[in-house]
């Protein structure tokens, strides 16, 4: 029976501890991005056996594992060494996840640091009464069988200890971007997925907001199921935000447009906006996503509203698909715990928007990624008669717009 | 098969729909039947944006081309445009066991392979086209049928546009019971009839500037090396003087036919056009320098972009046969100047369909380049295998997702 930290009760007033914990190189990536990008409150933990990657990293705090196996040279992709590497380095493990209320443990799976220590990170965190959630991936199928087989058995370690599992196929983030863009600019749009969801899980425990969700609710939707987890975010301003900003969140590529909140059992939405934001927007966002789900499908929803009047509405869609009933051998969660509720803010900007009100936590403004439209800016010059069509952007030029005038050519 | 066959190309262009009926003989010789045309409705930018008005339009087209021609429509080959249609160069190869002979399987799995390429999602390949094999690394090969070898390559010009968008054009003409034989790219229609062979081994550029689009297709050594569609046309340069001159969309429609020019040398100061006064509009005097340089800075700006994309594939030198311009836009006064200054030292023609006969008011007119192409094609493709067909790849492609 896990018995969730007494932070969860708001009444404490302390604030709880956020530990991110990168593992392994691919790891130390996502902790280094979290620490540049986010002014979240995560306190970020390298731990790797290369040296090299821990001393480029920026992470607040950096662990070697296994100075003594390893040489600080790395485990070379072989869990047999890694796994020698992280008995040497227990205490430091063990020093890593101590006092945190709340620990992310990430790792790219399939290689030698990562698949051996994140199972035993997380038992450690377990250990300690601390919420675990991994956020992993699982490498490319062209990597090959060993690798995939790897990250199998890492994974099942994990999910025994970890109280939920967010999982990252790269096969389907390398779909996030046109098949025809630079290696470059896949990996980071990848990175930038991940990024997003560990800031808006973050931001999502941390502050609640009037209409949160629980954390129980929240763990329910990322384990139900063994399969792949969805996740979509939008935001939007102006007149038609709702829409807008519900239909961005649907074209996430995780979410396959949409289709794939079909097969979700447990739906996350959560709805941050500004205080305009109108109850019938929210009625309306809501019917639509129904529209998109399986009426047997069990939403949960979230609102919170800002107090910058000028935030945009931002809508996160969590959730998680798939048929693998791999009920993970953690222990189930207690209907009962009265735990503090959480909005579930699944996107960089949205949580951060979203959370003004909330207690202590002051969310620092994130330049979170926006996404908005290229041809926006061009908006108040002239297009004529091509003002309802699709504009044609060559090389971020509207040029729809008489040249004559791009170029000011006028006398 | 009967020995003359007719073949029918249409194109739901943004100002005009228009339908060619064709005969083909089985030399390679075509003539022209007939030639259906309608103004164009609810198309912008070669795309469809009000189906019932392009359905209609279709309907006046092909029912115009079926009193002209003498013939009753039954199938048509339909020319595609539209922004969404891009292309690029894949190459794949496949490994034969010991020594054995390249055969028609072989070939087929090569092109198979080359399909594979990651295209978005939504895209569907409309053709891939077959630039050049190699044999054991051996180059130029140009037919490896019946040839030895353990390792075949080729590379492939794929062009895909997004099937959603393709399937609204092709609907547009299902609604009257007419057949969709086939689907083919502007740009490709048209080098099928603007372009010969000694000018597609020698390297040349065809450009075709529409009412809402520019099709653009660049050959070198016999095969498409690169292909393109720029949502720029004619109706941007009207666009402009609408705006420009603050005159109505229809008046700077007629000046430009009339007037226009991207020819800015000589013209004094004082120059002047009189626009007479019409209902709702009162006379004016236009500029005439005024005119002209609107129209000259679109298009040097089109043939800019087309250069920098053409010139990322292929070195302008290597373009022996130069530029050829056709589509509606051609027709313009000082446009192949205009492509001169853009693409200095390489020729610029203004060209239409060749190698076609009937009548001349038809193949002659650049506007219909596009649609003799299609019929063109189809000929071509009934020449080399009557059975496969792109489309039957589309419905293919949307029977397994529905």
């Amino acid at each position: 029976m896990i018995t969730y930290p007494r932070w969860l009760d708001r009444g404490t007033g302390k604030e709880p501890v956020l530990r991110l914990l990168g593992i392994g190189n691919a790891g130390v990536n996502i902790a280094d991005r979290i620490a540049i990008r986010a002014s979240l409150p995560l306190e970020t933990v390298a731990l790797n056996s290369d040296q090299q990657s821990l001393n480029a990293s920026v992470a607040s705090r950096k662990t070697a594992l296994g100075p003594m196996t390893t040489h600080g040279l790395g485990a070379g992709g072989d869990p047999e060494m890694a796994l020698e590497a992280a008995r040497e380095s227990m205490s430091e493990l063990r020093q890593s996840v101590e006092g945190a209320d709340v620990v992310f443990l990430c790792a790219g799976l399939g290689g030698g640091t990562g698949s051996a220590t994140t199972p035993q990170l997380a038992e450690l965190a377990r250990a300690n009464g601390s919420l675990v959630i991994a956020v992993v991936t699982t490498p490319f199928q062209f990597e090959g069988r060993r690798r995939s087989q790897q990250a199998q058995e890492a994974m099942q370690g994990i999910a025994r200890h970890a109280d939920a599992i967010v999982h990252f196929e790269n096969d389907r983030m390398a779909e996030i971007t046109a098949p025809r863009t630079e290696a470059e600019e896949t990996f980071a749009a990848c990175d930038n997925i991940l990024f997003q969801s560990v800031a808006s899980l973050t931001r999502l425990i941390s502050c609640p907001g009037p209409m949160a969700v629980a954390v129980p609710d929240l763990l329910g939707v990322l384990r139900s199921g063994g399969g792949a987890f969805l996740f979509g975010s939008g935001e939007a301003d102006g007149g038609n935000r709702a829409h807008e900003a519900l239909e961005q969140a649907l074209r996430s590529p995780l979410l396959d447009r949409g289709r794939l909140l079909h097969d979700a059992k447990k739906v996350l939405v959560h709805l941050s906006g500004p205080r305009s934001l109108t109850f019938a927007e929210v009625a309306a966002i809501m019917q639509q996503i129904s529209k998109n789900t399986a009426p047997s499908s069990l939403l949960h929803l979230g609102v919170s509203v800002a107090r910058d009047d000028s935030a945009p509405l931002i809508v996160t869609l969590i959730g998680h698909c798939g048929t693998a009933a791999q009920v993970e051998a953690a222990a189930p969660i207690p209907a009962a715990e009265p735990v503090r509720a959480t909005p579930p803010t699944l996107f960089a900007e949205e949580a951060i928007q979203s959370t003004p009100p909330p207690s202590t936590h002051a969310e620092p403004k994130t330049a979170a990624p926006k996404v908005k439209q290229e041809n926006l800016p061009l908006e108040p010059i002239a297009r004529g008669r091509f003002e309802k069509v699709e504009p044609t952007i060559v090389e971020g030029e509207d040029l729809d717009v008489p040249t004559f005038l791009r170029r000011k050519l006028k006398k | 098969m009967a020995r003359e066959k007719i073949h029918v190309g249409l194109e739901i262009g943004t100002t005009k729909v228009c339908a060619v009926v064709a005969e083909c003989h089985r030399d390679g010789e075509m003539r022209i039947l007939g030639v259906g045309e309608s103004p164009s409705r609810g198309v912008r930018k070669g795309e469809i944006v009000d189906f019932k008005n392009a359905t209609q339009c279709v309907h006046d087209a092909l029912a115009d081309a079926e009193d002209r021609s003498d013939h009753e429509i039954k199938g048509v080959w339909l020319a595609i445009s539209g922004s969404h249609i891009k292309s690029f160069n894949n190459r794949s190869s496949v490994t034969l066991p010991e020594e054995s002979t390249i055969t028609a399987k072989e070939i087929e799995s090569v092109e198979f392979k080359a399909k594979e390429a990651g295209i978005p999602k939504e895209d569907v390949i409309i053709h891939s086209v077959i630039q050049r094999y190699y044999v054991d690394g051996q180059e130029g090969v140009i037919d490896p049928h019946g040839m030895m070898g353990t390792k075949l390559d080729a590379d492939f010009h794929i062009i895909h546009g997004v099937t959603n968008r393709i399937q609204n054009a092709i609907r547009c003409v299902r609604e009257f019971d007419i057949d969709v034989e086939d689907i083919v790219v502007n740009s490709v229609a048209s080098a099928q009839v603007v372009l010969d062979e000694q000018q597609k081994q020698a390297g040349a550029v065809l450009i075709d500037i529409g009412g809402g689009v520019t099709d653009y297709i660049v050959y070198k050594d016999g095969a498409v090396c690169h292909s393109g569609v720029i949502a720029i046309g004619g109706d941007h340069i009207t666009n402009d003087l609408c705006i420009g001159l603050r005159i109505p969309i229809a008046r700077a429609e007629k000046l430009k036919i009339e007037e226009g020019s991207a020819i800015t040398e000589n013209i004094s100061a004082s120059d002047r056009i009189t626009l007479k006064n019409d209902t709702g509009f009162s006379g004016r005097d236009i500029d005439r320098l005024m005119l002209n340089m609107i129209i000259k800075s679109r298009l040097e700006e089109l043939f800019g972009i087309l250069r920098k994309r053409i010139q990322e594939i292929v070195p302008e030198h290597l373009l022996g046969a130069g530029i050829l311009l056709t589509g509606g836009c051609s027709l313009l006064r000082g446009i192949r100047e205009a492509a001169e200054s853009v693409f200095p030292g390489t020729p610029v023609y203004l060209a239409h369909a060749q190698s076609v006969s009937g009548p001349m008011s038809a193949f002659e007119n650049p506007q219909l380049s596009t649609c003799i192409g299609a019929a063109k094609y189809a000929q071509a493709v009934h020449a080399e295998m009557p059975d496969e067909s792109i489309l039957d790849r589309v419905k293919g492609f949307f029977r397994g997702r529905f």
